[in-house]
């Protein structure tokens, strides 16, 4: 009992999110949508709360504001696209949370990441996912579409999933809270530490790019990962090859 | 309390949903979907990584995840529209004969839906080899070796 009430701040936001997304599942005859919805801002709203720095400056103010609008976002129409019985819809809603994704990246000083998402996913994957349910999509609702494979199983699980998860996360917070009230200089060092362990130096000179740049990702990416890159464009070649013999195709004469 | 990073947090409900998107769905494209939705939120917990270690290294993960979510994306659909073209529809549990011919079918029967082709269509589709077993034998030869070995 002690641990439900001292953990109920991750317990409350999880039960609701999983009767949402449970609830919002299609299973075949209408339920009420509106349930679903309120479950899921409530679990929103938890979140939100826990989520929330303690002292907002105010230069922070504005990131923190679009943080929720890209956050909220994103969740919101990752959940609409997982229960959409509708694959176009899905589609679509996909297409939303993407664009919420990179909004998050801009944040994360990524601006290169974001815009190159945007043209990958957005521009290339969807258009083609849409071209290939149009092709193959057949009149009206489908049975398979209408109903999920068991809901609450796959919600129970993905959501004890997420429970730890989002506890592992917040122990992480508070270790790096702890060190963090040894001084500034202890985190610091602590994450160069880190980052003298687990990477090369991506900038040979002295003077180091600022992370997310073009400069510093470009030099990271065609100096320490070339290799990888060489790799990279092997993969896409062999994919484009081997999309290219699987693709079903005509007889012999005809477009 | 308040101590969770927001787009770790975001990152993994990401993770979750889109995990639960493919065990639900049964539409081939929204499974893919769910997926790529998958990838989204590990693109963003590794873009938030970089962040908070002052580094490119989790951005530069990042771009050869979308490589490789390009190659799925350009091969899973490929390999759909064949898929379609055998069976007319995009239903995952038409696919479900590629079970071993030994083991209990994942499907009940009310559970399974109507085939769209005759059934002569689907015989003719590969077959799993089956584990541990000599491959030449037909049906008849097969179940004699299992039961005298």
């Amino acid at each position: 009992m002690n641990i439900i009430l001292d953990h109920w701040h991750l317990l409350l936001p999880l039960l609701l999110g999983a009767l949402a997304v449970w609830w919002l599942m299609p299973v075949g005859y209408q339920r009420p949508r509106i349930v679903g919805a309120l479950a899921g801002i409530g679990a929103l709203v938890v979140l939100a709360d826990i989520l929330t720095p303690k002292s907002l400056a105010a230069e922070a103010a504005v990131e923190t504001v679009l943080f929720y609008v890209f956050a909220l976002g994103a969740i919101g129409s990752a959940a609409l696209m997982v229960t959409s019985s509708n694959p176009v819809y899905g589609a679509l809603w996909f297409a939303l949370t993407t664009l919420s994704v990179c909004g998050l990246f801009v944040l994360q000083d990524a601006p290169f990441l974001a815009a190159s998402t945007i043209v990958v996913y957005a521009g290339a994957i969807i258009v083609t996912f849409l071209f290939v349910i149009m092709l193959a999509q057949q009149a009206g609702a489908t049975n398979y579409d209408g109903r999920s494979r068991h809901p609450v199983g796959a919600t129970f699980m993905a959501f004890i999933l997420l429970g730890t998860m989002l506890y592992g996360l917040q122990l992480a917070g508070k270790d790096v809270e702890r060190i963090g009230k040894n001084g500034p200089s202890a985190t610091m060092s602590r994450v160069t530490g880190t980052r003298s362990e687990l990477t090369v130096p991506a900038v040979v000179d002295g003077n180091a790019a600022p992370v997310g740049t073009l400069h510093g990702l470009g030099r990271a990416l065609f100096g320490d990962y070339l290799f990888a890159v060489e790799m990279a464009g092997t993969l896409l070649l062999v994919a484009s090859i081997g999309a290219i013999a699987m693709a079903p195709r005509r007889a012999q004469g005809t477009l | 309390m308040n101590t969770i990073n927001g787009y770790l947090a975001v990152g993994a409900i990401l993770f979750t949903l889109g995990g639960i998107g493919f065990l639900t769905r049964r539409n081939l494209i929204l499974m893919i979907l769910s997926a790529e939705l998958m990838l989204h939120g590990v693109s963003l917990t590794l873009t938030t990584f970089s962040k908070l270690h002052g580094n490119n290294e989790g951005q530069v993960f990042t771009i050869f995840i979308l490589t490789v979510a390009a190659c799925e994306a350009g091969l899973a659909l490929s390999l759909i529209l064949n898929l379609y073209q055998k069976s007319r529809s995009l239903n995952i549990d038409l696919w479900s004969l590629f079970h071993e011919s030994d083991l209990p079918d994942p499907l009940s029967p009310e559970e399974r839906a109507p085939r769209p082709l005759p059934e002569s269509t689907y015989e003719n589709l590969p077959k799993l080899t089956p584990a541990g077993r000599p491959l030449e034998l037909s049906r008849g030869d097969r179940k004699e070796t299992a039961t005298n070995v």
